[in-house]
This record gives C-alpha cells, structure tokens and sequence, in this order.
C-alpha cells in the first residue's frame, strides 16, 4: 500500500508531461502547417507578378511595332489588365507601404495611361510622338522590374530565403541570414520609378488629377480670427461657448484645400462639439458636421427639403437644384447642385444634412462646389434633343430629358441627359451635345431610403 | 496508447465559430431559432401583421415566432421547417438584403461595415471626427495610384494598419463607428486629401515623420 502512494506523485506528473508534450507538438504542427500555407500563397503571388510584368514588357514592344489602331487597342487593354493584377498582387505582398509606394504608382498609371490612350484610338486619333516616348519608359521601366524579379527568383531557387519570413515576427530571426533580398531590391527599384518622368494624360490617377487646387475661391486670404467669426456667423442663432482651432502642421498650406479647422462648443449641446473647415483663402465654410443624436423622425422629406434649400439661399448659393437624398441615422442628405441658364452643372455639388427631428442643418459640405466652382462658357449644343435621343437605346424608356455639364477627368462636357428605365432598372444616359458620344452610363439604385449611383 | 488517442482527439482550434461570425457580416442572414437582432425584429413585426404571430415584438427568435413561422410556411406553399431561408424571406418580403433581383443587390453595405470595423479597431478612442478622419484616409488612398484601389485592398495592404495586423479590426464596431463610415462615405474629408496618419506617441517608423504635416485630429497627426 505505502509503495502505490509513493507513486501517485509521479505519475501524475508522468501524464501531465505528455499532455504538455502533445499539446507543444499540435502546437508545432500547426505553426507549421500555417507557415508553409502562407509561404506557398506569397510564392504564387510572386511568380503571378513576374508574368504580369513579362506580358506587359512583351505587349509594349507589340504596341511599338504594330500599325493599326484596332491591333493596338487590343494590346493596350491587355496591358491595362495585366498591370491592375500585378499591381493588386503587389498590394498583397508582405512589404511596407514605403518600399513600394512608387512601384505600385508606376503599375496603376501604366494601366490608367493604357486605357486614356485606348480611348484616344477610339476617337480616331493616332498616337502621338510623345505619346510613344511615354510608353517607351513605361517599357524600359517594366524592364527594368522584370530583371529584378528575375533576381528574386534566382536567390528563391536557391533556397535559401522565403517570402514568408519576411512578416514580422520572423523578421529579426532571418535578418542575419539574408539581408531581406526581397526588400532591398525591390526599394532599389522604388527609387528609380521616382525619377521616371511624370505621364501626362488625362485619367483619375494622373498626378494632374491628384494635385488638382480649388478654383472656386476668393482670392483674398484671412486670418485665424477672421475664420473663427466667419465659423461664429455661419451657424448664426447659438450660444457659443468655446471655439477652438485644431493644431496645424507646417505643410497645411499644400492640402487639397488649406483650412482652418474648428472644434464649435454651443450651449445647447455641451459636450459634443460642432466641427467645421473655414478655408485660408477666402474664408469660406468648406464643411461643417454636427454629430449630435437625432431623436424621433417629426419631418417629412419636403419638409426637410425646403429647410435645406432655405439654408443654401441664406449662406448665398443660389440657383441650387435638389438631385439626390439618402436617409441615414435619423438624418437626411441632400445633394444640391447649380443652374446655369437651365443647365444642370454637377460638379458644382453642395451637400446638406438634415436633422429629421428639428429640422436643423446638421452638415455642410461645398468642398466640390469650392473644387470646381468657376465662370462657365457654356457652349451652345450642336445637336438637338431629337438627334441625341437617336444616339439612346430605342427600347429605353426615357422619363425625362435635360442639359447638363458632367465632369470628365479634368474638363467638363455638356451633354443630354436621359433619365429612364431599361428592363426595370433605372439609369441616367449621358450623350455629349457637341458630337454625339456617349459619354457617361450611371445606373441608379432606389430604396426606401434614397438613391445611389454607381 | 494514451499519447495516440489525446492525439486523435485533439482539435487544435475550432474555426466555425469564426467562419458563422463572417456569415453573418456578409451574407444576409437564415434565421431561425435562438437568433436574434433588427432582422428577426422585422420578421416578427410582419409575421404580427399578418395574424400569424401573436407574441411580443422582441427581437428575439423564441418558440412562439418559430410556431409562427411553420403556420406561415404551410400556409404559403413552402417546406415546413421553422427556418426563414432565401425563399420564405422572398415569400414575407424582408428588405433588401434578402432580395434576389439582379441589380438590388448592389449596395454599399460591405464596403460600410469594413470601413466601420476598421474605425472601432483603430480610433474607438477618439473624437467623432477622428473617427471620420481615419476612414477619410482609407477612401483617399482608394483614389491614390501610390495605394491598392478598392477599399479591402487598402484597410488590408500587409503593415498598413496595426489594427488589422494585431487583429482588433475583427471587434464588433459600435454605432458611433458605423456612423462616422457613413459620413466618410457620403464625402466628409476632414483630413483635406491627407494619406497618411500617426500616434506621435506610438508611431516608431522614421519614415512616418518625413511625411508632409497638415493637421492634428485627437491624438493623430495627419499628412501626406
């Protein structure tokens, strides 16, 4: 008996050992298996960017040697393809942001710049010879990526480095090893995409398009204390406690638009403050938000309508025509836009948010209308509305008709406007008035709760 | 003997649990019972409504709305099973997330819900328009050649956002983060462009400070 005593002790210990034994190899087991699943999966991205990047180096010397533009547009979606995957890919890799951030500009405008000239072939132009210079970099570029890679898969054959080690946990571990082949070459080629020539055309990820100012405001520059009155009148009718200005970095002035921007305490609502952006130069409202709880909807959709075109009167947007509403958390957003002599200009946009409890102006955005807002020239269109209606779908019923100016990468057209239905849905057709080309399809999608556009 | 059977007993983890949680952000919803939330709400209101149902409006997926259900189902022609799939949603007529139709099924609901969950994993902390700063920044770099260009691709880009590294994107987002998603996705900047954010604080890589400074939003500073 005294003997069996003696050897519960140890047997206990015994079996939690190879408890703790089992439960370290699962451990193991599974790390591992987790490791290998994700190696491979950056391997196939890896090779998947190498091809894509081939395919477009080989398209491009296509596009050089190949003499009609149907040929040509052919290749030049391809290659508009094969650099929106490598690109995604890329994206998915396990590299910084900072180490890539020009290679994956180079893919995504080589894919934009391959499709602005897809649509100049379409419009029956040829390419240009600087056009031919731009794709002749995009090429020595694309080169130049491939024989990296190239590299990189040299030093994966040999085995002696894994795409997956380099996330983070692992990262010190291999850092001796190999001094991440990956990453150094790859941020080599970085730095030489930096001093590529910038593309110029016409697409939404041109640097024209991305470093685009405001043309809509005065001129006149204001202070700090000039913009906190200005945010003061805006809101008109409260008790202000407190208005505070957010802190400013030194490069505030290269912002879209440079602002100031305010922190609003009133005194009906104590603790949540009322933001708002008065812009440096001017000194317009750029936007204002009011995030207060909204109590039980008391408005109805006219009622909240007319309050927000009052407002818009009142803070001296004229001509503002009501489009779009959206219903969301106990308020209502609507999108205004501006009137010229009957046209319907849209990128002049102004937002406004409707509390359906009070009917007070919760939110104000002009930050488009302040974009784009200039002196038009608007044109007289050369076709009528009987000659664009024959550009339209003969099966599209159409529900009603009207000029507007749409904005197209950096210009703007004036085109007709169909707004109808086609199998059930409803969609707004765009034909230009000038030539007759279609110019922009939007499908609209309604519920109870308002109307987006795609 | 002992070794070999914990071995063949022994699950490392269970990955259900996570794979019902993504269904339920993604797909609409069966319902049946022991569920609960606005859905099963709206199917106890119409089910009310109708004379099928006579219990309170709860929310909640008890005895009582499955009974309801069953009559509904033998009523209207359909398999009798307690269980509110595709087609007896279709047969009540639950809103839009069930419907089928080819074009009701775009919206912008999953890009909402991410954007949400990225707000609460990275600024539950912070003012409302640090909030809308935050998803302000995913929506700019969306639009940027320098970044991926849907929003997915952006909120998960490998070492982007420490949220998402360390998991906490996956929290459950609270209605004032769903909230400041809507407002970024109805076109409120308050970052003016910018592209880039940082906790002076926390932020350890030197590569962050070369950035162009705009504005300091809570405790981010913003820049591009």
């Amino acid at each position: 008996m005294k003997d069996r005593k003696y050897l519960i002790a140890p047997s206990i210990l015994a079996i939690l050992l190879v408890a703790a034994l089992v439960w370290g190899y699962n451990q193991y087991q599974t790390k591992k298996q987790r490791e290998i699943a994700l190696e491979n999966y950056y391997q196939s991205l890896f090779f998947d960017i190498k091809k894509h990047i081939e395919n477009i180096q080989v398209n491009l010397s296509k596009v050089m040697v190949a003499n009609t533009k149907e040929r040509n547009i052919l290749l030049l979606s391809q290659i508009s393809n094969e650099a929106i995957s490598a690109h995604t890919k890329l994206g998915q890799m396990p590299l910084t942001h900072a180490e890539i951030a020009n290679t994956e500009k180079f893919l995504n405008q080589a894919a934009d710049y391959s499709t602005y000239l897809i649509q100049k072939h379409l419009q029956g132009e040829e390419l240009t010879e600087e056009q031919r210079q731009a794709l002749s970099n995009i090429q020595n570029n694309s080169v130049k990526f491939n024989e990296e890679l190239t590299n990189i898969q040299n030093s994966l054959a040999e085995g002696n480095f894994f795409l997956g080690s380099l996330t983070a946990s692992a990262r010190n571990r291999v850092k001796e090893a190999n001094e991440n082949i990956l990453q150094t070459s790859l941020v080599q080629l970085d730095e030489q995409f930096a001093k590529t020539p910038e593309l110029i055309y016409d697409g939404p990820f041109a640097d024209q398009m991305i470093n685009r100012k405001p043309v809509g405001l005065p001129e006149n520059e204001v202070t700090a204390e000039e913009a906190r009155k200005i945010a003061a009148e805006f809101l008109g009718n409260v008790n202000i406690i407190n208005i505070e200005q957010f802190e400013e970095g030194e490069h505030i002035n290269e912002a879209r638009i440079p602002a100031y921007t305010f922190n609003v305490y009133v005194d009906k609502q104590r603790n949540s403050p009322i933001y708002m952006g008065v812009s440096k130069k001017g000194g317009k409202v750029v936007w204002m938000n009011n995030p207060r709880p909204v109590g039980t909807t008391k408005l109805s959709v006219k009622n909240a309508e007319e309050r927000a075109l009052k407002f818009l009167q009142e803070k001296g947007f004229e001509n503002m025509e009501p489009n779009y509403y959206l219903k969301y958390d106990g308020t209502i957003l609507f999108n205004f836009v501006n009137t010229e002599n009957k046209v319907t200009i849209y990128p002049d946009l102004v937002k406004v948010k409707v509390a359906l409890d009070t009917g007070e102006i919760v939110g104000f955005d002009a930050s488009a209308y302040y974009l784009n807002h200039h002196d038009r020239k608007i044109d007289e269109p050369h076709l009528t509305e009987a000659e664009a209606r024959s550009k339209v779908r003969q099966d599209f019923n159409i529900d009603s008709i009207r000029l507007a100016i749409i904005p197209k990468g950096k210009n703007e057209v004036l085109c007709y406007e169909f707004k109808g239905k086609y199998n059930g849905s409803d969609f707004i057709v765009y034909i230009n008035a000038l030539d007759g080309s279609e110019e922009e399809i939007l499908q609209l999608i309604k519920n109870e709760n308002g109307t987006l556009t795609f | 003997m002992l070794f070999l059977s914990v071995l063949l007993f022994y699950e490392p983890k269970s990955i259900k649990k996570t794979a019902e949680r993504y269904e339920s952000m993604f797909a609409p919803r069966t319902l049946y019972w022991g569920v609960q939330g606005e859905d099963v709400r709206i199917l106890q209101d119409k089910l009310l409504r109708w004379g099928y149902y006579d219990g309170a409006v709860d929310g909640i997926f008890g005895a009582r709305t499955y009974r309801a259900v069953r009559k509904f189902q033998a009523k209207n022609g359909l398999q009798v099973d307690g269980i509110v799939g595709p087609a007896t949603a279709r047969a009540l007529g639950m809103p839009e997330a069930y419907a089928t139709a080819a074009n009701s099924t775009v919206n912008r609901q999953t890009d909402e819900y991410l954007l949400a969950r990225l707000i609460h994993g990275e600024a539950r902390g912070e003012p409302y328009v640090g909030k809308v700063a935050v998803a302000a920044v995913v929506l700019n770099r969306v639009k940027h050649p320098s970044f991926p260009n849907t929003i997915a691709g952006v909120i998960y880009q490998p070492l982007a956002f420490t949220a998402v590294a360390d998991g906490q994107i996956n929290l459950t987002p609270n209605k004032d983060s769903i909230k400041a998603a809507r407002d970024a996705l109805n076109g409120w900047d308050p970052t003016y462009g910018c592209l880039y954010y940082w906790n002076p604080a926390t932020a350890t890589s030197k590569w962050i400070w070369s950035r162009k400074v705009m504005l300091k939003i809570g405790k981010h500073w913003f820049g591009i």
